[in-house]
């Protein structure tokens, strides 16, 4: 496919490192038990606090468990939450774009207000609080019992649907309004098959840009929350919950403790702004995507 | 002739391409006198808005001036540091450009666009400034220039920003004012208003200008004389009348053939087969070689010299 | 002109009712009602209604609702059931402190960012651009928080140049606040300086290369003179990413408080999570939202003031 070739053409080395990073990354995620050395909760007082060895290559925590492991099975959490609020906020958005698109008129007006709303809502403050409000603990629906993130992968997926409602509807709307479109009405083609083979098509590339980028900051979103003890519960590891702990050994000389759960974030984090600055360059040079901000 | 003002010698321009340099002005060379209104026609990619860009050492980053010499009153402007550029941009050679919606500043007035230029050439007040630019305004024909000063470029229509950009250029008086394709951008009533006014500027204030176009008969209408170019070179030199009636290149006379005169009967429209030679792809003999109804193989092998026979000058092995 | 910033600004109040209407709905969608959270387990009903009837707890949703909106919007935001304290005293109180952790914070970034930005929108291909292209991806991805512990553990522990947490007061010393302010202040600053440096330079170097650029040229216009000309027009979408970002500021802003031990909105917040005290909830969550939409039009509003094609036309 041409746009394969122009893939591997154009994208200079940035691009390959971040998609590079992003594959491990997920990898790691999905792997966890099988590549972790250790198990990532298993307490061990005789080998707390150690430095990295040949052992424990990124040292152990004040409750002796493996850094190195901790920081791979916290990939979960992150991941999770990043690319889960991706999808969530996808569905939505695109969905609403297409709608209020299509509907023009009133249900446009009402939509497109809905998520001018959603948009005005200070994502960070407001999960903090809602998961504040509904208290840390596991969802149960039915039988199903979901752990505290499910609140917050909701959550920030609602609040990034405005990014790619936007995008959808100001694609949409111009596609809807193209000539050729008009055209292929006349020639009988209804509003599905417009939608699915001329729209959806166009959007794809701004909004594949924005939830490459989105899913760095929900990254930082997840870290953020679970840093102020409102996300992933410990024992459970994750990124935030590790630099949380590390900040008693801020004062002794456990620099360990501090420095990789960081460097696991910003890596990942690096990963996928480097892989989204690539897409963009590649397939939205009419710059549809907006410039992100969180 | 009296000593040329500005004499273009041998000039070459080059882009700087992936496989090294691209040569798009391949030796270009004429002069212009005190006074004189010069036309530079050609298709485009011909090199007559590069070499331009190359008198005032305007060129950006992809391109450079390759070789020869621009000499504007004894002094080779190739060779001049860039500050003594600044100083002659603007007090004593002007150039006005193509498109007058992009070419003024949106956030400024236009009554700063021009003071800004007055005040970059001479120490005068902000007061002063002002009444040289309404006056350069009010010769460029805007009316109640004083109170338009504080007007913006998007409150002006087309003809007045083209206008507005001439007034930037005249109003430290400089000797040469060179006009790229000032009215292609225009609608037709207006671009015979603009080509009117450059020839009375050049009544008024002796001034010399350069005009750039693609329309033989619109430059015909205002210039002394004519240059023809074509893939980088100079294929045709000569007084305007002859030109107009006469040209001998048989480049020249397909596109007098091409365009329809502003005053003429309106006959048949030519158009010329082919595509101008691209960059870099340039052939052995006479550019024009592969497109000319009158070609012969010598034409194919070998550029023909610029030669000169009278008042004109002519590049061509079969001239008519 | 006038007309267009007035809808607007009552386009945001609307927004500001409806999500805050939201935002009421969620504080009650938690386990335990007010009542039960003040009286405790063994609360008698009768009690619990005769506390819901003084409270206006039982009145209908709606109304509530407006009444409180009423009260806020006159700078009252009620009396915490738990502590009993004034919330909107509260508030005043950690307000300032969060503010001026922020303000700092966004001073930085957009001197540094737009500095950043400009200098490297001058020479697209040199030294100076590849390091800022590299030096923003590195400040987009690296967690405010976690710099901010990277900081704390370098330059308080081991250098022992600031202190590493706490907060001084202005009143109390001018240098001494700045002293417990600037670590925060840059570890919250970073990101913003990566974005609105990555906006200059890709604006600036856009309109660099503008016709009226080479007008401005070949009239003999100087180079410093030319460049701040380009700015002009490069600047409005900087200025309303940036009016954005002053809104996104205050959220991370309570990480950083947590991180640096600062005791600003972001410790008020918690403790009203902590001991379910819903109406300090609601007033901070609310007092932030409206920030956010304030910044929101703001940024929006820049714009068109900044576009003289736009001043004129509205």
């Amino acid at each position: 496919m041409n746009r394969l070739a122009r893939l591997a053409r154009a994208a200079d080395w940035t691009g390959w490192l971040g998609a590079a990073i992003v594959v491990v990354m997920i990898g790691a995620a999905l792997l966890a038990p099988l590549v972790a050395p250790y198990d990532p909760v298993a307490i061990s007082i005789e080998h707390r606090l150690s430095a990295p060895d040949a052992a424990h290559w990124l040292g152990t925590d004040q409750a002796g468990r493996d850094v190195l492991s901790r920081i791979i099975h916290g990939a979960r959490a992150s991941l999770a939450v990043g690319i889960g609020a991706v999808i969530i906020g996808a569905l939505l958005g695109v969905s609403a774009g297409l709608f209020a698109a299509y509907k023009g008129g009133l249900g446009d007006q009402i939509t497109m207000r809905i998520v001018d709303g959603v948009a005005s809502i200070p994502l960070l403050v407001w999960a903090i609080a809602i998961v504040g409000i509904l208290g840390v603990g596991p969802v149960t629906i039915g039988s199903l019992q979901f752990p505290n993130e499910v609140k917050i992968v909701t959550l920030v997926g609602c609040l990034f649907s405005p990014v790619f409602a936007r995008v959808t509807y100001a694609v949409a709307r111009r596609i809807v309004g193209a000539d050729y479109v008009k055209a292929r009405y006349l020639q009988g083609a209804s509003h599905w098959q417009i939608a699915l083979g001329e729209v959806l098509p166009n959007c794809l590339s701004p909004i594949i840009v924005q939830a490459t980028l989105l899913v760095a900051i929900g990254i930082v979103i997840e870290a953020s929350i679970s840093f102020v003890g409102l996300g992933v519960q410990p024992p459970q590891p994750s990124w935030g919950t590790m630099l949380s702990d590390a900040r008693n050994a801020l004062y002794s000389g456990e620099w360990w403790l501090p420095v990789f759960p960081g460097i696991a974030i910003s890596v990942t984090v690096i990963g996928f702004n480097l892989l989204g600055d690539a897409v963009r360059d590649l397939f939205d040079p009419r710059n549809e995507a907006r410039t992100l901000v969180a | 002739m009296s000593a040329p003002l500005l004499r273009i010698e041998e000039l070459r321009v080059a882009f700087r391409g992936t496989g090294g340099l691209i040569e798009a002005v391949r030796g270009v060379d004429f002069g212009v006198a005190p006074g004189e209104v010069v036309g530079i026609v050609g298709e485009s990619g011909s090199g007559k808005s590069l070499s331009m860009l190359a008198v005032m050492r305007l060129l950006g980053a992809t391109a450079r001036a390759t070789g020869g010499r621009v000499i504007f009153d004894g002094e080779d402007l190739l060779a001049a540091t860039e500050a003594r550029m600044r100083e002659i941009r603007g007090r004593d050679i002007a150039m006005v450009f193509q498109d007058p919606q992009s070419s003024l500043n949106p956030a400024l007035t236009i009554g700063r666009q021009v003071t800004d230029v007055v005040r970059a050439h001479r120490r005068v007040s902000a007061s002063e400034a002002r009444r040289i630019a309404v006056e350069a305004l009010e010769r460029v024909g805007i009316s109640e220039a004083g109170r338009r000063l504080d007007a913006y470029p998007h409150e002006f229509s087309g003809g007045m920003r083209q206008r507005a950009l001439i007034a930037m250029a005249i109003a430290c008086r400089p000797r040469l004012l060179i006009a790229d394709e000032p009215t292609t951008a225009l609608d037709v009533t207006v671009q015979a208003q603009i080509v009117e006014l450059i020839a009375e500027l050049r009544r008024d204030l002796g001034l010399a200008v350069i005009f750039i176009s693609h329309n033989l008969h619109l430059v015909a209408e205002i210039v002394d004389r004519v240059v023809v170019m074509y893939g980088g070179k100079v294929v045709e030199d000569g007084p305007a009348a002859d030109i107009e009636l006469a040209a001998r290149h048989p480049y020249t006379r397909l596109l007098r053939a091409c365009v329809p005169s502003l005053h003429g009967p309106l006959g048949p429209l030519a158009a010329i087969e082919g595509a101008p030679p691209r960059l870099g792809r340039m052939p052995a003999g006479c550019p024009f070689a592969p497109r000319c109804p009158q070609a012969a193989d010598a034409c194919e092998r070998e550029m023909p010299p610029l030669a000169t026979d009278g008042a004109r000058r002519i590049a061509c092995w079969r001239p008519q | 002109m006038f007309r267009l910033l007035a809808g607007r600004f009552f386009a945001s109040l609307g927004t500001l009712f409806f999500v805050g209407l939201v935002l009421f709905a969620l504080t009650r969608a938690g386990p335990g009602s007010p009542a039960r959270i003040v009286l405790g387990a063994d609360a008698t009903s009768q009690q619990i209604t005769q506390f819901e009837h003084a409270n206006g707890l039982d009145r209908p949703f709606l109304e509530q609702y407006a009444a409180w909106l009423f009260d806020v919007l006159r700078g009252d935001f009620g009396k915490s059931f738990v502590t009993g304290r004034d919330v909107a005293g509260e508030i005043a109180g950690a307000l300032p402190v969060t503010l001026s952790v922020v303000l700092l914070a966004f001073v930085i970034a957009i001197v540094v960012g737009i500095g950043i930005g400009s200098l490297a929108a001058l020479r697209p291909g040199g030294p100076f651009a590849s390091v800022t292209r590299l030096g923003v991806v590195l400040g987009l991805s690296i967690p405010a928080f976690w710099l901010g512990i990277v900081l704390i553990r370098f330059i308080a522990v081991e250098l022992r140049w600031l202190p590493p947490g706490g907060y001084v007061p202005p009143s109390s010393g001018l240098i001494a606040h700045l002293q417990t302010i600037a670590m925060p202040a840059v570890s919250l600053a970073v990101y913003y300086i990566a974005v609105l440096a990555r906006m200059t330079q890709a604006s600036l170097q856009d309109a660099l290369r503008g016709d009226y650029v080479r007008t401005a040229r070949a009239m003999g216009l100087s180079s410093p003179r030319i460049v701040f000309y380009a700015l002009l027009n490069a600047l409005p979408p900087v200025i309303n990413l940036a009016a954005l970002s002053f809104g996104y500021m205050f959220g991370w802003a309570l990480i950083i408080e947590q991180v640096f031990n600062i005791p600003g909105l972001s410790r008020a917040l918690l403790n009203a999570i902590s001991q379910r005290d819903f109406l300090l909830l609601q007033g901070i969550v609310f007092l932030f939202t409206a920030i956010f939409v304030l910044a929101n039009l703001g940024a929006d509003l820049v714009n068109r003031v900044l576009d003289p094609r736009q001043r004129s036309s509205a």
